[in-house]
């Protein structure tokens, strides 16, 4: 079979296998949304609801689950950038259609309906989203042309926008609850933000000044090493318990701002796990010229500030920026914990719609979340990547 | 002389577990001041600690498989071209935080158990199977060639080369992942879970120190000893 594959592949031109490979994938694809339910139909915001299958998308379903098929085929059958690019034009478009499908039929069921009743994106609409994702990530990486995969993010953005403008998703659950509290969301991101680049940049400099205190270094790496040990729950809590002991013991404190509750601990709790992969990078970075490069540099005079801004910054630039990517997408998941102290931010509008059981409240909080800790991640890649690439030259 | 690796976990361990006994706990919160108001007993914190270490436990087994399992198949030689599908997923994986896991999972599955240990697999794979390819990966190759030239099937090569040489290196992907599950499971108290996070989480809800400050050095306590154990396990492998 393999002979006749491999044949099969030389006179046409494609690879068999890949092509069998891509029809299973289509097919789990449709099979899942097709049994899964796309949407719930449910009285109030609270309630879970009776679920509904792809026939409520109507034919409009059938258009998207062929549109889904041809990309495969396409990213099948050929590997020429060409191919791939055709691919990821027919995804992005299977996924904004699947988006205006879910939201047209969101409109025709709650048409006519009490005012809270909720149209709800079910588990077979979430995948079928988060595949048409991963299929055009893919489609994106073999077209390998630089920026492809950015572009595609960013028209599929500026798409959405616009037909949430035009209000095709509003009927969707998730627009609804938006709408109710479109301020407040937009204040918890910008806050988060915020909490999270104050707990970066703190833990930078507290990483630097004690990198520079030499005879305690060792210690030092003990205690950041161990600090990480510690749940961030457990140090949230205690570090509270102690503020609060601390303003109880010596009421003159308060007058300084300090408090117990609010974003100051929340800030000081996570900036000490940020130390660590600081820590980790500063000790890389400094390590990334070899010791030949110092000694030359030494001996052709530079001084020990020029040693560092100019052969030590360069050379560990990458690695610095790796440490600032990891501390980064830590910060933004652990200022959404910060909410339990009282800090703010995102982890507020999730710890209420946990608290309410309301699961839409609960997505307006997690998805920026998400949203925020993978667009740091991949462009801070793409500036680490981009620093290599220029050290090698 | 060296000290031993986990000596020092050890002693934290042990010092934050009693700090976290009610006697001491509420001679410390008298001398911060704070209204004298009754500790949970110790048999209470037992109690939410054994429930801690159970879920904590049976999520590092379930990561622990799934994590290893799929690092073994990873890094076999049909499976190369996955390899950057794996790097790409464990960056994904590690956007989502657990508490945003848990909340999402509150939902789906109700209170209690399953959110956490969701939120317990869906943050420990990641690493697990990254460090255990990574562990593999550095076996060098001449050991392998070594396994070939006597003659050893490919299955042979994986249980007599690579997962020996490769042993420490995964039982410190494994400590890791222990110390993170015992993070997880705290943060399960936010999904009603009861373990040593619960009386952190109500303790912050009442703006009562006292059990905040019971259960955070009883996490922390647990988090240590179990780090000490794992440091231990590898300091014997090493040796």
């Amino acid at each position: 079979m393999t002979a006749v594959a491999k044949a099969i592949d030389r006179t046409v031109g494609f690879d068999i296998w890949q092509l069998w490979y891509v029809l299973a994938v289509a097919g789990a694809l449709s099979g899942i949304a097709g049994a899964l339910p796309m949407l719930r139909l449910a009285a109030n915001r609270l309630v879970v609801g009776t679920p509904l299958t792809a026939a409520a998308l109507g034919p409009a379903g059938w258009l998207i689950a062929a549109l889904c098929l041809f990309g495969a085929i396409g990213l099948g059958a050929s590997r020429s950038r060409f191919a791939a690019l055709i691919a990821l034009a027919t995804f992005a478009t299977a996924l904004v259609w699947l988006t205006v499908a879910l939201g047209q039929a969101a409109t025709d069921l709650t048409a006519g309906q009490p005012p809270a009743t909720r149209a709800r994106l079910a588990s077979g609409g979430w995948a079928g989203l988060l595949m048409l994702t991963c299929a055009m990530t893919w489609a994106a990486g073999r077209a390998r042309i630089g920026g492809a995969g950015w572009l595609a993010i960013a028209s599929l953005l500026i798409a959405f926008v616009l037909l949430y403008r035009a209000g095709v998703y509003d009927s969707l659950s998730l627009a609804v609850e938006y709408r109710a509290r479109a301020a407040s969301v937009q204040a918890a991101i910008v806050q988060h933000i915020a909490l999270s680049a104050a707990a970066v940049v703190l833990a930078a400099l507290t990483c630097a000044l004690l990198y520079a205190w030499r005879s305690g270094r060792y210690a030092v790496d003990i205690a950041i090493n161990g600090l990480q040990v510690v749940p961030a729950v457990a140090l949230l809590g205690g570090l509270v318990a102690l503020v609060s002991g601390m303003l109880a013991a010596v009421p003159a404190l308060r007058a300084t701002g300090l408090s117990a509750i609010g974003p100051g601990p929340a800030v000081l709790a996570i900036a000490c796990y940020l130390l660590l992969p600081f820590w980790r990078g500063l000790e890389g970075a400094l390590r990334a010229a070899d010791p030949a490069t110092r000694d030359a540099a030494t001996a052709i005079g530079l001084t020990r500030r020029q040693i560092l801004l100019d052969i030590h910054l360069p050379l560990g630039a990458p690695i610095l920026i790796g440490a600032l990517r990891v501390a980064s997408v830590q910060a933004i998941g652990l200022v959404t914990l910060g909410a339990l102290v009282g800090a703010g931010g995102l982890g507020g509008i999730v710890f209420d719609g946990m608290a309410q059981f309301a699961p839409d409240l609960i997505l307006l909080g997690t998805l920026p979340v998400i949203g925020l800790s993978l667009l740091i991640e991949r462009s801070l890649s793409v500036v680490e990547d981009a620093a290599r690439r220029r050290l090698r030259g | 002389m060296r000290l031993h690796p986990a000596l020092g976990p050890l002693l934290v361990g042990l010092a934050l577990a009693a700090l976290s006994h009610p006697g001491v706990a509420s001679v410390i919160a008298m001398s911060l001041g704070a209204p004298a108001r009754r500790p949970l007993s110790a048999t209470r914190l037992v109690e939410l600690g054994s429930h801690h270490l159970a879920l904590a436990s049976l999520g590092l087994a379930l990561v622990g498989s799934l994590g290893v399992g799929l690092g073994v198949v990873a890094t076999r030689r049909r499976a190369e071209r996955l390899r950057r599908t794996i790097d790409a997923a464990a960056a994904v994986a590690q956007a989502v935080p657990p508490v945003v896991v848990v909340a999402l999972a509150l939902p789906l599955l109700g209170f209690g158990g399953p959110p956490t240990l969701l939120a317990l697999v869906a943050y420990g794979i990641m690493p697990t199977l990254r460090s255990t390819v990574g562990a593999i990966e550095a076996v060098s190759p001449e050991a392998r060639e070594a396994g070939i030239a006597l003659g050893l099937t490919s299955r042979q090569v994986l249980t007599q080369v690579e997962l020996p040489l490769a042993g420490a290196g995964i039982l410190d992907a494994l400590r890791v992942a222990l110390v993170l599950s015992i993070a997880t499971t705290a943060v399960g108290a936010l999904a009603g879970a009861s373990t040593l996070g619960t009386p952190i989480v109500a303790g912050l809800q009442n703006q009562n120190l006292m059990p905040m400050l019971q259960g955070a050095g009883a996490t922390a306590a647990l988090a240590f000893l179990g780090d000490a154990l794992m440091l231990g396990a590898v300091a014997l492998l090493r040796r």
